[in-house]
């Protein structure tokens, strides 16, 4: 009974300093650490990847290191450096919450009910789902995949409309692109469902980049947000400048251009509407 | 800044349905894959210990190959690396029937095969050698002298250790997620895709699994209990489950 008395006693203290430390804002913890840590991706080109040589890069990483970061070393006065971290759909939303990194920077889909637990930035990208098959495959979209066996990634925000909306076509859930990509090469699936221009990216980086083919309307709008913890309006608003900041001197069109422009690495040009979208969210100075 | 706890979803919406649908794949997962470990087991085990090298030889190698590769790993190989080498056809007949439990299924069991057989072998060489020459001298065959006499003893004595390997075959079960197998670690994780809320899916989850092993470690225990041989192993002290 005291050993009772004293283990409750110990889980009480160690609650009450991580209280503490929870109390922290991440601004503070910045400044304290002197580094800023994203989760982001390895495998998800061109928005984070690991590329040939063996670099962590991509769309995401360079919009924090280039947009981001200048706003938040100003805010706390000394020079941040920037940490990265492995993140997927189902970890992200734990990693921010336990602290292990300050902002989720790849390829998020800002929805209603992860707003419940985490808060976002400005929308930095929008597309929508669609389906990468081997040329001249019966799969030409969301119409006709009923009966079919299609990979899409755990805890994607696709997975769940095709389970609502096709509940018949076999759904098959990979933690991570690759191992998706994989049984697409293989035939295990038929079909990889994912934002597409995630499948571009996909597709771009693939041995074989004419063997595959990105089929089908847009049957999501997925806009890509950087989550962060909640009610951190200090913060928020650091990250939220860094990008309006992006936006408006055109340093977020350079970065667009790098990796999306006609010599980038995954060709995708922007759409004057969703320009349009992006330079209506900033705000006057 | 505080994490904002809300245990109802794991008792609105589809969550209770999903954590069953996981608990039942999780058990016939790690039921088959029990009974193809303890098979293999026993049997390797026994050759371990046989009299005739070339039978060790192969006993040998396929406890220290599958044992020494990540189950990871495995898990992979018989997903993507088997398929391929089976004619067109049958590859899409079994795509088409959820190849990716089997696949998890045998890389479960051969894996935890070759670590069984390890315990198995450990069981036999405990029994004095003088049993061994007694039985023979009955006029048992080899074959007779390790069915009859042999393992039967041997797996009343390793009980205890069995009961570890089997809580650890039903925890590593959740690798099978890696291959897209909707296990109880996959349901908890597609709660919290719908939800957000990580925290209470993956406590229901751990919930689950605690549950779950208490209720074999007892139940082993009462069978240890049940079926020690006085005098070979020590009998657990009563009142301690």
């Amino acid at each position: 009974m005291r050993r009772l008395v004293f283990c409750l006693a110990v889980i009480c203290v160690m609650t009450r300093s991580a209280a503490a430390l929870w109390a922290e804002t991440t601004l503070e913890k910045i400044e304290r650490n002197g580094t800023l840590t994203i989760g982001t991706r390895t495998g998800s080109p061109p928005f984070a990847y690991v590329n040939k040589n063996n670099d962590w890069v991509g769309f995401s990483i360079d919009l924090v290191e280039k947009s981001i970061l200048p706003v938040i070393s100003k805010k706390v006065n000394k020079p941040i450096k920037l940490e990265k971290k492995e993140s997927a759909p189902p970890t992200r939303i734990p990693l921010l919450t336990s602290n292990a990194v300050d902002l989720i920077a790849e390829t998020m889909t800002d929805t209603q009910s992860r707003r419940d637990s985490v808060d976002f930035s400005l929308t930095f990208f929008a597309t929508g789902a669609q389906f990468l098959v081997k040329k001249g495959s019966p799969v030409k979209g969301i119409q006709s995949i009923a009966g079919k066996r299609i990979a899409a990634q755990q805890g994607s925000t696709n997975a769940r409309i095709i389970r609502d909306r096709v509940p018949n076509a076999k759904l098959l859930e990979f933690p991570d692109q690759p191992a998706a990509f994989q049984a697409l090469t293989q035939g295990q699936v038929q079909a990889y469902t994912n934002d597409g221009i995630q499948l571009a990216g996909l597709k771009a980086k693939a041995p074989k980049p004419d063997d595959w083919i990105v089929v089908g309307e847009f049957y999501s709008y997925e806009p890509y947000g950087m989550a962060m913890r909640k009610n951190d309006s200090d913060f928020r608003q650091a990250v939220n400048i860094g990008l309006m900041e992006a936006i408006e001197s055109g340093k977020y069109f350079e970065i667009y251009d790098k990796w999306f422009g006609p010599k980038g690495e995954v060709p995708y040009p922007l759409a004057p509407e969703t320009k349009r979208f992006l330079q209506m969210q900033v705000v006057p100075k | 800044m505080s994490y904002h706890f809300d245990w109802s979803v794991l008792w609105t919406g589809q969550s209770g349905t999903w954590l069953l649908q996981g608990l039942i794949t999780t058990l016939e997962l790690s039921l088959l894959a029990w009974l193809l470990a303890v098979a293999l087991g026993i049997i390797s085990g026994a050759l371990r210990t046989a009299p005739i090298p070339p039978l060790r030889w192969i006993s040998t190698f396929y406890v220290e190959f599958f044992r020494n590769v990540p189950l990871l790993v495995w898990m992979f190989f018989w997903y993507f690396a088997i398929p391929p080498l089976l004619p067109e056809s049958l590859q899409n007949w079994l795509f088409d029937r959820g190849v990716e439990f089997w696949a998890g299924c045998f890389a479960l069991g051969v894996y935890h095969g070759a670590r069984f057989s390890e315990v198995i072998r450990s069981g036999i060489q405990s029994i004095p050698k003088t049993q061994f020459e007694a039985a023979l001298s009955t006029g048992l065959t080899l074959p007779q002298a390790y069915r009859l006499i042999i393992v039967p003893i041997a797996l009343r004595l390793i009980i205890p250790p069995i009961t570890n390997e089997s809580l650890n075959l039903l925890k590593n079960s959740s690798v099978a997620l890696t291959i897209g197998v909707a296990e109880l670690t996959f349901q908890t994780r597609q709660i919290e895709t719908y939800t957000a809320k990580a925290f209470e899916a993956l406590t229901a989850g751990t919930l689950i699994y605690l549950i779950l092993c208490l209720t074999i470690a007892a139940i082993m225990a009462r069978v240890e209990r049940r079926v020690a041989i006085p005098g070979m192993i020590a009998q657990s002290r009563a009142g301690e489950f």
